[in-house]
């Protein structure tokens, strides 16, 4: 899997990562190569379990892996050591993500909610106020930026969930089956709104989906299968 | 910016959008005020004994005192050369000893004290002693009129006895009541006026008293017993008849006086003591006559300083002096100082030394603090004693708070995760936990301070309220005779720096206790596998 050396924003090399349950050696990522270039999208699939979660968590740093390469941009970092404080410092500005689950703040408002991105980047609190609003409206949500998230459907909330991952203009955002909790018609809202986002953001988008539909709406697909990737 | 979010987090956590506060914030900052306002007000409290025991240990027996080592025929002549010094403001010489009192079988040794009735009272607030000790006669057909003794009514051939010494011997005072009768009643109601005893020294008889209005200018002055009898004038001064009369004064009212209006006034005389002395008891071992000396009691009065002898006598030095066989002595001076030197122990202390330097090797001067340093030390333990006791309470508070954030970090660790994907350091989002500890410490610090401040500003009805719960309308005096809660002068924190160190203290104490109760919870969050807390169910 590989793209045009100067466009790319996220890649792997050789990443390998194995679980140990007692005796047993689960290897779950055999050696991933993977690049992903600027404003494009990749979605993966895979059977459940098959490792797609894990990979996103190793790209995001925050796990470890047996061996292999990451590169955000022109950082290269050690796979297998845990994230740095350099990376930390830039991890909220070069990743978004997406969770199925929303992982919505109940604390906090909507708008707060999408402001706390911005606040683990040390964003500048006015512009970033006028962004989240900007992003709460392109989301359809701007009427419920009072709200509380438990008072938001599960669409509603998802919509939050990705213009909290678009605050800080993202290069890269993950999306772990954003979908998954939603039905079919609110699940094709949220895709088309993301992917819109992610490109007019010009963010590039790796998206972990079962849905075959939403995989195909990207730019390139590939497979997840016996720990290693293959481009469809 | 960056340091910013943990605390904006953990003050919204306790603090959601669209809730004004949680029950677990509230519950804690509550816990929490109370613990710091108990403490607070109990220290306070105890600062408050203290400094009532400071100044009723000062003015029963002055700032210091100076005592001679061997008895010194000069000491006129230094009670003179010490009040010229600057910052003397009273020196009064004294005497001690021990008497034995006889009122018929009844007896009583007290700590007996011969003092100047002329300059006592510059040192010694004797005539507010005589006040606090005043026995009152109640009747439903008469009204106590006895006015207070003062210093002026100590003679050679009359003494002061604490309460406890006149309940002992069963004695009082002279004593003089209104009698209440038709007539009497009738005249007050209509407004005419009163007619009062200004003095009834120890000398005044037994006796039954009548002032007789002859007409709206002049009045009558009659004893039934004694046939005495003398005429005076409204307007004019009261009359004055010297000793073993009762000065009467007539106070005008609304309407004059009328020809035949009348008050009448039973007088007792005071109680007469026998007074026995070592010296007497010498003297009868060599088989002289040594019959007991007769003293009037004139008045009772009460020290309000626990650790001054509960059984005492004050007579004057000659009686003193006579009582002990001797002639002109003085066991040492009681010495009042400005405030410049009272303020400051240091001071006090410094001066004090130089004065003994200055009387010459046969002086000791001893501040007050220096005699009386036992019972402050005994407080200062207490004090200690209290702090320790109530440390426990800021560390059960402190143990409800971990509890209650470790809670929960359990129930907010798909949370954990999300921040730490998100971007934040996992040592930044401890610090969340850390600092809603920091958060409940401080408004409980706030509120605690401010409750404490209610308490000392309303310290009284509190505990007139307390009281007449516990012990019903009666129980007040009860009470105030062992507690004296009510006269306590707790001082606020800008008062005083000691009460302002008191409220930082306990406000810091209850900050840094729930903040390390935070740690934990924060240690873990902190510890968490990010992608095992995202993945938690």
């Amino acid at each position: 899997m590989s793209e045009t050396r100067s466009s790319i924003v996220l890649s792997t090399k050789k990443l390998s990562k194995s679980f140990v349950f007692g005796e047993q050696r689960i290897e779950v990522l055999r050696g991933v190569d993977l690049e992903l270039t600027e404003a494009s999208s990749l979605s993966i699939r895979g059977d459940s379990g098959c490792g797609k979660t894990t990979l996103l968590n190793l790209l995001a740093r925050l796990e470890t892996a047996d061996g292999g390469e990451i590169k955000w941009e022109n950082l290269s970092l050690d796979a297998s050591t845990r994230a740095s404080k350099r990376e930390i410092g830039v991890r909220a500005n070069f990743l978004g993500v997406v969770y199925q689950a929303y992982y919505l703040i109940p604390e906090l408002n909507v708008l707060e909610n999408v402001l706390i991105g911005a606040s683990l980047a040390g964003g500048n609190p006015l512009r970033s106020k006028e962004r989240a609003r900007f992003l709460l409206s392109k989301m359809g949500v701007e009427a419920k930026e009072a709200q509380v998230p438990q008072k938001l459907s599960g669409g509603e909330r998802q919509r939050v969930a990705i213009a909290r991952a678009l605050i800080n203009q993202p290069k890269v955002v993950l999306a772990d089956e954003p979908t998954g909790n939603l039905d079919e018609r609110t699940a094709e809202e949220v895709m088309e709104l993301l992917l819109e986002s992610c490109t007019e953001e010009k963010s590039s988008l790796l998206l972990v989906t079962h849905n075959g539909t939403f995989a195909k709406a990207t730019d390139r697909q590939a497979f997840l299968q016996d720990g290693s990737l293959r481009q469809l | 910016m960056r340091f910013a979010w943990p605390l904006y987090l953990a003050w919204k956590q306790l603090f959601p959008s669209q809730k004004r506060i949680s029950f677990f914030s509230l519950l804690s900052v509550i816990g929490v005020a109370l613990g710091v306002n108990v403490m607070i007000v109990v220290i306070a409290f105890m600062q408050g004994f203290q400094q009532k025991f400071r100044t009723d240990i000062i003015n029963s027996q002055g700032h210091a005192r100076a005592v001679p080592l061997n008895p010194s025929p000069v000491w006129p002549q230094i009670s003179k050369e010490l009040l010229e010094r600057d910052d003397v403001l009273g020196v009064t010489p004294y005497l001690q000893g021990q008497l034995l009192l006889q009122n018929r079988s009844y007896h009583s040794i007290p700590f007996s004290m011969g003092l100047d009735p002329e300059d006592a009272d510059q040192v010694i607030p004797l005539n507010e002693y005589l006040i606090n000790g005043q026995l009152m006669l109640e009747g439903y057909d008469s009204q106590d009129l006895t006015p207070f003794p003062t210093m002026d009514d100590l003679e050679d051939e009359v003494v002061f006895i604490t309460r406890q010494v006149a309940n002992r011997l069963g004695v009082r005072p002279a004593t003089i009541i209104r009698l209440k009768d038709a007539n009497a009643t009738e005249q007050i109601k209509e407004g005419k006026g009163e007619v009062r005893v200004r003095r009834l020294d120890p000398f005044v008889p037994s006796g039954q008293w009548t002032v007789t209005f002859l007409d709206e200018k002049s009045y009558r002055i009659e004893e039934s017993t004694s046939g005495f009898k003398k005429v005076g004038l409204l307007g004019e001064p009261p009359l004055d008849l010297g000793l073993g009369f009762p000065v009467f004064e007539t106070l005008p009212g609304g309407k004059p006086f009328e020809k035949g209006d009348q008050v009448r006034f039973q007088s007792f005389r005071s109680s007469i003591l026998e007074v026995y002395s070592p010296s007497m008891i010498e003297k009868a071992k060599a088989d002289e006559l040594a019959p007991p000396h007769e003293v009037r009691v004139g008045g009772i009065f009460e020290v309000p300083w626990q650790g001054f002898h509960s059984e005492a006598l004050i007579g004057t030095m000659r009686f003193m002096d006579e009582m002990r066989g001797t002639e002109g002595q003085c066991d040492g001076f009681y010495l009042k100082f400005s405030d410049r030197l009272a303020q400051k122990e240091s001071l006090l202390s410094e001066y004090c030394k130089d004065l003994e330097g200055d009387l010459g090797s046969d002086w000791l001067v001893i501040p007050w603090f220096v005699e009386n340093a036992w019972f402050f030390e005994l407080l200062k333990f207490e004090e200690y004693l209290m702090i320790l006791i109530m440390i426990p309470i800021g560390l059960v508070a402190a143990f409800a708070i971990a509890i209650a954030l470790m809670t929960s970090v359990m129930r907010k660790v798909r949370e954990i995760g999300l921040l730490v994907a998100m971007g934040g350091s996992q040592t930044a989002v401890g610090a969340i936990f850390c600092l809603q500890g920091l958060i409940i410490g401080s408004l409980g610090a706030v509120f605690g301070c401010g409750l404490a401040l209610l308490f000392i500003r309303y310290r009284d009805e509190l505990m007139s309220f307390i009281v007449t719960g516990i012990a019903g309308e009666g129980g007040q005096d009860e009470v105030a005779q062992f507690y004296d809660f009510y006269s306590l002068q707790v001082d606020y924190p800008w008062d005083s720096p000691e009460s302002l160190s008191t409220f930082l203290a306990f406000a810091l104490f209850a900050m840094v206790v729930s903040t390390v109760a935070g740690l934990l919870p924060a240690w873990r969050a902190a510890r968490m596998n990010p992608a095992e807390a995202l993945r938690s169910e």
